[in-house]
């Protein structure tokens, strides 16, 4: 009796956090409905989307006429065109870096060049955005007619931050190709490299066109980075150096003193870019999982259709006659090399320039870390930032943690796979890990800080950035759950056990390197977001909050406010190598972890081969 | 609370098997055909058919792992011994009674200790002697115990294939179970650990009902007292296995033990 109350107990339990997540997940999306029709309403759609006179007028309100304008089509344009430069400098380096670690690298390199790139994608996108004010711009700023900013630093410091995703995908997908392929190539007489390019490549191709569209995703929605180094005036990026403004920008400048139309029409700018990012998604998962099919059934074309085949034939016979008379292989193969060294070289820059410039102010001025804070004084302390950031992590990851946790368990070992209910929750959640940070940011800022009592404070920092990491730990430890073999779960119902006990005796350990370093990450995560707590935890630095309706800026947004005012230029290398610093470790861990306790799992199979 | 008592304790449930009138359909498909038979207690019952006969469904139906599969109905009385298996029962005390050996082998990736006293300590067994006697046991009654008790604390994974499957079958021994299921247990081996799993099974049958699915006709010849023939969810026909590989009184059944479809 007691053990199946214990079941039922524990069913309702899981039942009940899952709702929890669907309505922290609907709110956002109900939030954004409530927030932007009207404002659609009251400007017009179309003269919002295509109007390019953006003079918002703090008075407005939805009761009387408007007085200023509304039209965000310069951002859209300036939000397209970073990130088609982003494309054409993370996607081209990105693909040969892959091509590089996969085929060319020397096997002793190719675990240490992985986990650098993986590292760049967990250093915060402040780090990137003081990175470009403090070095890039000044550089530029030696061939620009300004100051350096504008569409060419954009799109240099957004190519460097799709890096990793464009490289990780594509070395997956490149890595997933069957050796065979190759080996029948060198059979056939070829040389390393073009059966790299001839072979290899062409049937890895779906893959590396969804990590280009992934890191487009990422690049449409980055906030801080682009702040820091656009420019920000309203305007086309008509040169590559001049002032423009990208559409998070437009949310991030302004969220903080709208009026109500404004806020509307911030919101709105929000739907615009998530409309954007819903489609490269879409676009995304329509590669991913085409790329993931059998090669091509063998259809029966149409006579058009075998036609068309027949012209595209010709075209790309004559284009690879073209390319093996200039070896285009061979180039493909030096090409790979640079792009291998030239990413390890930036991050070797990125990295040393901070360290450089930071780690000998920090040991100079242990102020600067352990001093106590004091208002209006010159000696700056970042010690209540530090504060500030370990009670978001704690926090934010003890609300989410269990709840996506016990999300997960209820969807993957409760429901039927196919059930409505089941797939709308992964279309929320698949939906929701696209939308960029910055729109949690304006959630939280509209309802939390709201509700609690309208100014920055920790619990709404920490709220809002927890549903920001709902989606993520519900996917990955779902995928973690499903990795565990099924046979194991019938050996334990077999055995007599309960599901309870099968669930927290077999399931779960299984799953937990998994789930301890999806954990891991978004420790990391929140270490590193800054547009999401802009304005919700808090955006200057303070005395140590009291309670948690006090605020004040974390790590990443103090780095954000000592580098964009310009007078604690050294204040600011070192805290971003404090940040950097931080976050290099936990992502290291968090490999380690996964590492270390996967092998534990799979049994010391070395061990046993030792002893024998 | 659950105690040790309950292991030792006389089960609720007997050691024979009796289907009644069976059909067992898997959303549309009916997998099992209004199969009845009487498997009779402390003997070795093979099943035997070409893939997808229905043998293996029918196999998990008594001890219910078929619950596990969405949209599977099934109608028809499952007795073991005087208990309606599908009435109201304790699915789990169920379980513990009619152990169950998969066509893989599937240890947890735990110590090779830990998967036997899973069993145990779900009952509620936590004392360190207890389930050290356990342990020993369950390893010598599958004739484990010597090539395995230096390396107790060792993964389960690091076992060969063949003893991985043995210790399946010891993990399933340590809840002292009245009956055990075997779906093909040695599919996935060599030869010399079939050979051993085949003797395991003859000694078992001393005190337990085995039933035991599979693809060998020779391994049901060497070791079942029974054997059960289906084709098409239909069982064709059900007897002592020397008269079913001697003289089969279905045509269908001689062609298949003769090789010549299936």
């Amino acid at each position: 009796m007691s053990a199946k109350f214990k079941e039922k107990a524990g069913e309702a339990l899981f039942a009940l956090a899952s709702v929890l997540c669907i309505v922290a997940l609907l709110a956002i999306f109900v939030f954004l409905i409530i927030k932007s029709v009207p404002a659609f309403e009251k400007i017009g759609f179309f003269s919002f989307v295509f109007e390019d006179k953006w003079m918002p007028n703090r008075e407005d309100t939805y009761g009387s006429d408007l007085s200023g304008t509304y039209g965000i089509f310069t951002m859209i344009a300036g939000t397209l065109a970073s990130t088609a430069g982003a494309l054409l400098i993370g996607g081209i380096l990105g693909y040969f870096t892959a091509v590089f670690i996969v085929f060319y690298c020397p096997k002793k390199l190719k675990r240490p060049v992985s986990t650098v790139i993986n590292l760049l994608a967990g250093i915060p996108s402040v780090v990137y955005g003081f990175f470009g004010i403090a070095f890039l711009l000044p550089l530029l700023s030696n061939i620009a007619p300004n100051n350096g900013s504008g569409l060419l630093a954009t799109s240099i410091i957004l190519g460097i931050m799709i890096l990793p995703s464009v490289v990780s995908l594509s070395k997956t997908s490149l890595e997933a190709v069957p050796r065979i392929y190759y080996e029948g190539a060198l059979a056939l007489g070829t040389n390393h490299t073009r059966a790299v390019f001839k072979v290899m490549v062409p049937c890895a191709r779906g893959g590396i066109i969804a990590s280009l569209v992934l890191g487009i995703g990422r690049a449409l929605g980055e906030t801080m980075a682009v702040v820091m180094v656009a420019g920000n005036s309203v305007a086309y990026p008509h040169s590559l150096f001049n002032s423009f403004r990208v559409m998070t920008a437009n949310i991030v400048m302004e969220m903080g003193y709208a009026g109500e139309v404004q806020e509307g029409a911030l919101v709105s700018t929000g739907v615009i870019l998530m409309l954007f990012v819903l489609i490269v998604n879409l676009i995304f998962n329509a590669i991913a999982s085409k790329a993931v099919k059998a090669p091509n059934k063998n259809k029966q074309p149409s006579r058009v259709k075998e036609k068309l085949l027949f012209i595209k034939q010709k075209s790309s016979d004559a284009v690879s006659r073209l390319a093996f008379k200039v070896k285009a292989s061979e180039i493909g193969g030096y090409s790979a090399r640079a792009g291998g060294i030239i990413v390890s070289l930036v991050l070797a820059l990125i990295i040393g320039f901070v360290a450089v410039n930071g780690i000998p102010y920090l040991l100079k001025n242990p102020y600067l870390v352990f001093g106590k804070y004091e208002f209006g004084s010159q000696r700056v302390s970042i010690f209540p930032s530090i504060i500030c950031t370990v009670l978001a992590v704690v926090l934010s990851l003890s609300i989410a943690t269990p709840i996506g946790i016990a999300t997960a368990i209820f969807l993957n070992e409760y429901t039927a796979k196919s059930s409505l209910f089941v797939r709308l929750i992964r279309m929320a959640i698949s939906i929701l890990s696209g939308v960029p940070s910055i729109i949690y940011g304006l959630f939280g800022l509209i309802t939390f800080v709201r509700i609690f009592g309208g100014s920055s404070s920790v619990i709404s920092g920490s709220l809002t950035i927890s549903i920001m990491l709902l989606p993520t730990i519900v996917r990955t430890t779902n995928e973690s759950l499903k990795n565990v073999p099924t046979s194991l779960r019938e050996a334990s119902l077999a055995l007599g056990a309960g599901k309870m006990r099968t669930i927290f005796k077999v399931v779960l350990p299984c799953a937990l390197p998994g789930i301890l370093s999806a954990v891991i990450l978004s420790i990391g995560r929140v270490v590193s977001e800054s547009a999401p707590l802009l304005y919700t935890m808090g955006s200057t630095i303070k005395p140590t909050p009291k309670s948690l309706l006090d605020g004040g800026a974390t790590l990443s947004v103090a780095l954000y406010r000592l580098a964009s005012e310009g007078w604690y230029i050294n204040e600011a290398y070192a805290t971003a190598a404090v940040l950097i610093i931080l976050v290099l470790g936990l992502n290291l861990t968090a490999e380690l972890v996964g590492n270390r306790l996967g092998r534990k799992l799979q049994g010391d199979k070395n061990e046993e081969k030792r002893n024998n | 609370m659950r105690k040790r008592e309950i292991i030792k304790a006389q089960s609720p449930f007997g050691q024979s098997i009796s289907v009644k009138n069976a059909s067992l359909w898997y959303k549309d498909f009916q997998a099992i055909k209004n199969i009845s038979m009487e498997i009779p207690e402390k003997h070795i019952t093979a099943f035997i058919g070409p893939s997808g006969c229905g043998k293996s469904t029918l196999l998990k139906c008594f001890n219910r792992m078929n619950d596990l599969v969405e949209g599977c109905v099934v109608k028809g009385e499952f007795k073991i011994g005087d208990t309606d298996i599908y009435g109201k029962i304790d699915i789990n005390e169920l379980r513990k009674n009619v152990g169950m050996v998969f066509q893989k082998p599937n240890p947890f990736p735990m110590s090779i200790y830990d998967n036997i006293a899973y069993g145990p300590r779900t009952f509620g067994i936590h004392k360190r002697v207890a389930l050290d006697e356990i342990v020993e046991g369950s390893l010598k009654q599958a004739a484990m115990w010597e090539e395995l008790k230096d390396r107790l604390n060792k993964s389960a994974l690091g076992l060969s294939g063949g003893q991985q499957q043995r210790l399946c079958i010891a993990r399933a021994l340590a809840v002292k179970p009245e009956i055990i299921l075997m779906d093909e247990p040695t599919s996935a081996l060599d030869p010399i650990s079939t050979g051993k799993i085949e003797e395991l099974c003859d000694n078992l049958k001393k005190t337990t009902t085995i039933v035991i699915v599979t693809h060998n006709m020779q391994q049901a010849t060497r070791i079942s007292d029974k054997t059960g023939f289906f084709l098409l969810g239909e069982l064709i026909e059900y007897g002592d296995t020397e008269q079913i590989f001697t003289s089969p009184k279905d045509e269908r059944t001689e062609k298949y033990i003769t090789g010549r479809f299936g």
